[in-house]
């Protein structure tokens, strides 16, 4: 089935997890237009968390994307208290959960760079230019670089236009 | 519990295939997600374009909800 990002993440917010969306979603919110084939999110890890993940798409069967024998979600339960990451394969397409973002740190500093978004089915955290910058920056391979040329143009503009306003 | 190399796999290790060349490896380190490339490929043609279209259509609602919060 093709990548359904709202359905993933009204399903995450009816789970009752708290997260902010980083990644390619973050980077198109922000004015970039570069295509992206997942849905990233920062979260908070711990059992109670991924449990909630798990609730949101339990019946999507979910697995670990990353793992050769695409081991299946519900099969791991009894690691969910040591995971600090999650990248799965559900029927609603491809969800990537991170603890902690490069160049930003833990959820707490993620959620403290953020700012709520409207969108038609929605409101959802997302994660504020200047910390995408730090961290496409921090992971700094040429792809993440090539994103952050763009952002910091689309960051320049934006104080362009705020001081001639 | 499960063993070491399976918990980092889970925790976002990506496994290079086998058979995956000095190519395939360069685009992973520029830092393309090669696991998506990897399933894009299982899709066809007819199915790509139909999740290429589907996730443009979010992407438009997104680039939109990010203009209406003035990060014109």
């Amino acid at each position: 089935m093709a990548q359904n990002n709202q359905a993933l993440l009204t399903r995450l917010r009816t789970s009752g997890l708290e997260f902010v969306i980083i990644g390619g979603v973050s980077v198109v919110y922000h004015g970039a237009p570069m295509a992206t084939f997942d849905l990233d999110i920062c979260c908070a890890f711990g059992e109670q968390n991924v449990r909630r993940i798990e609730t949101a798409v339990s019946d999507l069967h979910p697995v670990h994307r990353l793992t050769p024998q695409q081991l299946p979600l519900a099969a791991t339960q009894s690691s969910f208290a040591s995971l600090k990451n999650l990248y799965l394969q559900t029927d609603l397409g491809k969800l990537d959960c991170l603890g902690a973002v490069a160049g930003v740190g833990d959820f707490a500093a993620v959620r403290s760079q953020s700012s709520l978004a409207d969108f038609s089915y929605g409101q959802f955290y997302v994660l504020n230019l200047d910390a995408l910058i730090a961290a496409k920056s921090a992971v700094g391979r040429e792809k993440d670089m090539e994103a952050v040329r763009l952002l910091r143009a689309i960051k320049e503009k934006r104080e362009q236009s705020k001081a001639q306003s | 519990m499960m063993d070491k190399e399976t918990l980092d796999q889970i925790n976002g290790e990506y496994v290079f295939p086998a058979n995956a060349g000095p190519a395939w490896r360069a685009a992973a380190k520029y830092g393309f997600d090669m696991s998506l490339v990897e399933e894009s490929l299982k899709l066809t043609p007819e199915q790509r374009l139909a999740e290429h279209q589907q996730v443009l259509d979010f992407l438009i609602e997104v680039q939109t909800a990010g203009q209406t919060h003035g990060t014109k």
